[in-house]
């Protein structure tokens, strides 16, 4: 049976001198084992002695066990900083050599712009009308005072099947039959969708193409209300600093029309090469209502007025995104769809 | 429409305006000018040619001439043999650049001095013109060009369909005036009346058949004219708006075409038969020589002008060449008429002729406009031609302008505008567009529009009149916004329910694309899909004359392009709808699925088909689950454009959504690619509406017991029957079943398969035991021996 203290000054001894974590690990077993450590052998025979005795020894063996402990931890503290204190040699790796390709797919700019264009106006209370591609002649021109014979017609030269069906030239027949089924304003809706004239191809336009059409209907609408929407929306998709000016123009389905313009984003309205020195850059047309257009619908302009917009999606993503030729939208080259 | 700023400078007081500022009034008024062209003269001098003679040794055909320019004299040489001696000519001199952009040199051709150039109106930016040196009609030698011809502007303008108004340099300047809000100094109605004897319609008898296509016609009679150039001023004006000068009487029409809107025409009174004017249809097989040169074929949709024997003029697009004005003219007979737009659009079209006339017939000119026309031309023909203008002429008008009026509650400006208009800026404003303001006793505006404005009728039409001129960019921008007791809830849109499809796509590598809805139709019927096609009328090309079935030909070849592009591993996707007639009546809307198309390309070997096979299903499952609507089960099946042992009807649900599979080597090989395509194309809306809110499930409590099961069956047992036998032997506590392997070879049968599966069983209430998990899985051997034939690898 050995002392108690001079087993804890041996113990200590050799956790001064272990080198590595694995070296500890063995004197905790020598020492500490449950079975079979040196320190619970010194309590063999203690059923032998006097309650005095036995106290003193079992005061003394736990002495030595929590010294030992002690020291066990101190020693581990200090080997595990010195071993992480040589990470940085021990387990460098050239941090600029490249990751491998993700081989991600991408989302379409169209459809990114598009969601933009949704998101802006869903936060200002409209919704997402949708409609068929393929319309009558009524709700495509008719019933947007498009007549028969009307000289502003051939602005929207259409692709027809016979004479009742054709492609749609805008998205505005869903927004009379967004007004046919809504019935009670207030409205508040967007058409994104796409539509056809019959325009040979080139750089800035496309037989197909897709836009977003806005109609509001409710009381008391004016002009100021049109363009601060239009504003808010082209400032929330180019920044604070665009502006917008509406132009006086024609179309039959409003009275007043406009066009409306965005400040060049390269000059800022100074006028610059990209702009054709105007300072602008058209976007869409816009205006107020016509009241036939509106009784069209089912609404009774005596009681509702409503203002409506409509521009290009591909001409919104070229103004944002500096695309050059609108055919590459649809020309499905991965090598520029792969940009976005 | 070009507009010449100087020539608007006859109509008001352009002091202090220059032609940018007068653009951008324009602009802001409606006319949006495109362009601005600045001719800048001041550089050119005067010269007067005193000697020409041909250059002697020049290969090719040059002239060279001495020019006195006032303190001295010069040697020139020029391409065009125009500037005899005794000509008035242009000069540019050594140092000078001339308008259209050249720069002049002192030099020497072929061994002659050459200090300066003869200009043509092409290069002066004056004209089309560039055959010949432009001769001038006055000027002093070594004064400057701009004595005799102004500085110019030109500006490119479109003008909007409902203003054939402003088709004519008068309209445009009383636009101008009221946004400067300055007089405008010419009335529209002439004063200028005829006083030769005897009464014009008694030496010529006109006649209209059909008052809907022509609603007036006035025939103007005038003899004794000179016919011979026109004046300098005339030719110029004319020559910067696009207008070939041909004679004064030719000109002087033309002239008051660009500057009222109203086309006219002149006849050689002596050419037409009777003397008379037949307004009709064309009849089957007339032709006319026209004043182009060229010989139409005329039908009868087509309405003309013919005298008592033939036709004469084209209505509204174009004159013939027998009854021209030429230079042996004496008597003319002056066209002014109405003609209907609709049918003028029409001829124009058919002829595949468009023309200044046609052009503004075209957008429904208001019949009082041609008398202010005929008055107008007749006084310049007799100023600037002579001739004696016969009075009273023929005015045949079957269907006279009815008088529009118009009644505005004057607070529905301020209403409509969002902004405070003062009433009398408003009525000012009206008044300098020459509408005509009455007040009412209740406070209500009658209002007459001028007669030329046919575009105006309702009340709105007003508002914005006064709103153009007042300036939207006063209206301040504002929201809407006011307490509603009503609305409709916010709900993702369509295309942002897909979006989750789209986000599965792309992290498989799958690139969305965007492709034209119009395809070749032969194509369709090439692949057999053109059953339900619905085929373009009047197609732009034949290889855009149908519209799709399917979204997959278009992606097929999207695969095609990038491939010869150098790209070899594609994988592409759209969303869009196909097209599909409805048996029967045709005048019914197609239907319009929407659909996802997905393709992926695959190695050459069929091993590599069958892969790429797998993978895509897990793209198309992984859209399904990213929508969270229910998985899709697959049914051995054969479609158009598939692979015919390697492809699957997709369903949910007991419902059919498309198919996946293989493309056919034949699909492939007809679209130029190599190797093996994967693709499927499914419906989009059934698996929207099978979308469900995804409900969360207790995570498990007690751990889970797996087991693997190597089936050995005959080539032909499906692995879907297997599972499915697997599902229903094994009862509550099997979890999860996967297959994950399939082998041939050695320890397996000849015409046999092995197919590997693990099994996840687990309990909610307990620990599995390993005798509980056996039972199950003696019980799924023994369902699957008896149904399948299966024998089972250890």
């Amino acid at each position: 049976m050995s002392d108690p203290s001079a087993l804890t000054s041996e113990a200590l001894a050799a956790i001064g001198k272990a080198q590595t974590e694995q070296e500890l690990e063995r004197i905790e077993v020598e020492y500490l084992g449950r079975k079979g450590g040196r320190v619970s052998k010194l309590l063999e025979g203690i059923g032998k002695l006097g309650p005095e005795q036995k106290a003193s020894l079992g005061k003394a063996v736990n002495e030595a066990k929590r010294a030992i402990e002690a020291a066990l931890a101190a020693m581990r503290a200090e080997l595990e900083a010195s071993r992480l204190a040589d990470l940085a040699e021990t387990e460098a790796i050239d941090i600029t050599f490249p990751g491998p390709p993700l081989g991600r797919g991408h989302i379409h700019v169209l459809t990114q712009v598009r969601r933009q264009i949704e998101t802006v106006l869903e936060s200002l209370g409209y919704q997402v009308e949708l409609g068929p591609e393929v319309e009558t002649e009524w709700y495509n021109f008719e019933a947007l005072n498009l007549t028969v014979g009307h000289p502003a017609r051939e602005n929207w030269d259409s692709f027809y099947f016979n004479s009742q069906l054709l492609l749609r030239a805008h998205t505005s027949p869903v927004q009379i039959r967004a007004m046919q089924r809504i019935k009670e304003p207030p409205i508040y809706i967007i058409t994104p969708g796409r539509c056809y004239r019959r325009d040979a191809p080139e750089a800035t336009r496309l037989p197909y193409f897709s836009q977003v059409e806005g109609l509001a209907v409710d009381k008391g609408l004016t002009v100021g209300d049109m363009k601060g929407t239009l504003l808010y929306m082209i400032q929330s998709l180019y920044g604070r600093d665009r502006k917008v000016r509406v132009r006086p123009s024609y179309f039959p389905f409003t009275e007043p029309s406009f066009e409306f313009d965005v400040t060049c984003g390269i000059c800022g309205g100074m006028g610059c090469k990209s702009c054709r020195h105007k300072g602008w850059l058209e976007v869409g047309g816009c205006g107020m209502v016509h009241p036939q257009v509106l009784r069209n619908g089912g609404i009774d302009p005596a009681q509702w007025n409503g203002y409506a917009w409509g521009f290009g999606i591909e001409r919104m993503a070229m103004l944002k995104h500096d695309v050059d030729d609108i055919r590459l939208f649809y020309e499905s080259d991965l090598r520029f769809l792969e940009q976005f | 429409m070009r507009i010449s700023y100087e020539w608007l400078g006859d109509f008001l007081d352009l002091d202090g305006v220059t032609p940018k500022d007068a653009a951008e009034v324009l602009t802001r008024l409606g006319i949006e000018v495109e362009s601005l062209t600045m001719v800048d003269l001041s550089q050119i001098v005067i010269g007067k040619v005193l000697e020409q003679k041909q250059h002697a040794t020049s290969r090719t055909a040059l002239w060279i001439h001495q020019v006195d320019l006032g303190d001295h004299v010069q040697q020139i040489i020029a391409g065009a043999p125009n500037a005899v001696p005794g000509s008035l000519v242009p000069v540019a001199l050594p140092g000078t650049t001339v308008p259209n952009g050249k720069l002049v040199r002192d030099t020497y051709i072929a061994g002659e001095k050459a200090s300066g150039m003869l200009c043509s109106a092409d290069e002066l930016l004056l004209g089309e013109d560039h055959a010949g040196i432009l001769i001038l009609d006055r000027g002093k030698p070594g004064d400057a060009l701009t004595t005799v011809i102004p500085s110019q502007a030109i500006m490119e303008a479109e003008i909007t369909s409902n203003r054939p108004d402003e088709m004519g340099h008068l309209g445009i300047a009383r636009e101008l005036a009221a946004g400067l809000d300055r007089p405008l100094k010419r009335d529209f109605m002439p004063a200028f009346t005829g006083t030769a004897d005897p009464p014009g319609r008694d030496l010529v008898k006109v006649t209209i058949d059909d008052p809907d296509l022509s609603s007036r016609y006035i025939g103007g009679v005038i003899k004794g004219v000179r016919v011979g150039p026109s004046p300098e001023w005339m030719q110029r004006r004319l020559r910067a708006c696009g207008v070939r000068p041909i004679n004064n009487i030719v000109d002087i029409t033309n002239y008051v075409l660009l500057e009222y809107a109203q086309p006219l025409h002149a006849f050689d009174l002596a050419k037409l038969n009777g003397p008379a004017i037949h307004v009709r249809r064309a009849k089957a097989n007339e032709k006319l020589l026209c004043l182009d040169g060229e010989e139409r074929r005329l039908t009868p949709d087509m309405l003309v002008i013919a005298d008592a024997l033939r036709p004469v003029a084209i209505a509204g697009v174009i004159g013939g060449e027998e009854t021209a004005v030429t230079g042996a003219t004496v008597d003319v007979l002056l066209e002014a008429a109405n003609f209907s737009g609709p049918s003028v659009r029409q001829t124009s079209r058919a002829l595949g002729l468009r023309t200044e006339a046609s052009a503004r017939f075209e957008r429904a000119l208001p019949p009082e406009l041609a008398l202010a026309g005929a008055r107008r031309a007749a006084s310049l023909i007799s100023e600037l031609a002579g001739g004696s203008v016969h009075r009273e002429w023929a005015d045949v008008y079957p269907r006279p302008q009815e008088p529009v009026r118009v009644n505005l509650r004057p607070a529905l400006i301020d209403d409509v505008l969002g902004t405070h208009v003062p009433l009398e800026e408003a009525e000012s404003i009206l008044k300098r567009l020459n509408f005509h303001v009455k007040v009412m006793a209740d406070g209500e505006w009658d209002i007459l529009p001028p007669v030329f404005r046919l575009d105006v009728t309702i009340p709105e039409d007003l508002v914005e009149e006064v709103g153009r001129v007042y300036g939207y960019d006063r209206v301040p921008p504002t929201l809407p916004g006011r307490r509603r007791d009503s609305w409709t809830p916010s709900a993702p849109s369509l295309d942002r329910r897909l979006d989750s499809m789209r986000e599965v796509l792309a992290g498989s590598g799958y690139t969305e694309t965007w492709n034209p809805a119009l395809v070749s139709g032969r194509n369709l019927e090439a692949l057999r899909i053109a059953a339900h096609a619905m085929r373009v009328s009047n197609p732009l090309s034949d290889d855009m004359d149908t519209l799709r079935t399917s979204v997959l030909p278009s992606l097929i070849d999207v695969v095609a392009l990038n491939r010869d592009r150098g790209r070899l591993d594609v994988r592409v996707y759209e969303i869009a709808a196909a097209f599909l007639a409805r048996v029967g009546d045709k005048n019914t809307q197609p239907e319009e699925p929407l659909r996802l198309a997905a393709v992926a390309t695959a190695g050459l070997t069929a091993e590599d088909g069958r892969v790429a096979f797998y993978r895509l299903k897990s793209v198309l499952d992984g859209c399904v689950a990213a929508l969270a609507a229910p998985a899709c089960t697959y049914q051995r099946a054969s479609a158009q454009l598939f692979h015919p042992g390697r492809c699957a009807a997709v369903v949910m649900e007991g419902r059919q959504l498309g198919y996946i599979g293989e493309l056919h080597p034949t699909v492939a090989a007809a679209a130029r690619i190599d190797g093996r395509v994967v693709a499927f194309e499914i419906d989009v809306e059934p698996v929207l509406a099978a979308s469900r809110i995804p409900r969360a499930l207790p995570l498990p409590r007690f751990p889970g017991v797996e087991r693997d099961l190597a089936v050995v069956v005959e080539e032909t047992v499906a692995a879907g029957a297997l599972l499915a036998t697997i599902k229903e032997s094994a009862g509550d506590l099997l979890e999860l079943v996967r297959a994950f392997d399939e082998y041939r070879g050695a320890q397996v049968p000849e015409g046999h398969k092995s197919v590997a599966f693990t099994l996840t069983f687990r309990s909610s209430e307990r620990t599995l035991t390993d005798a509980e998990v056996d039972r199950v899985m003696s019980e799924i051997k023994v369902a699957l021996e008896k149904r399948h034939r299966a024998r089972f690898r250890e």
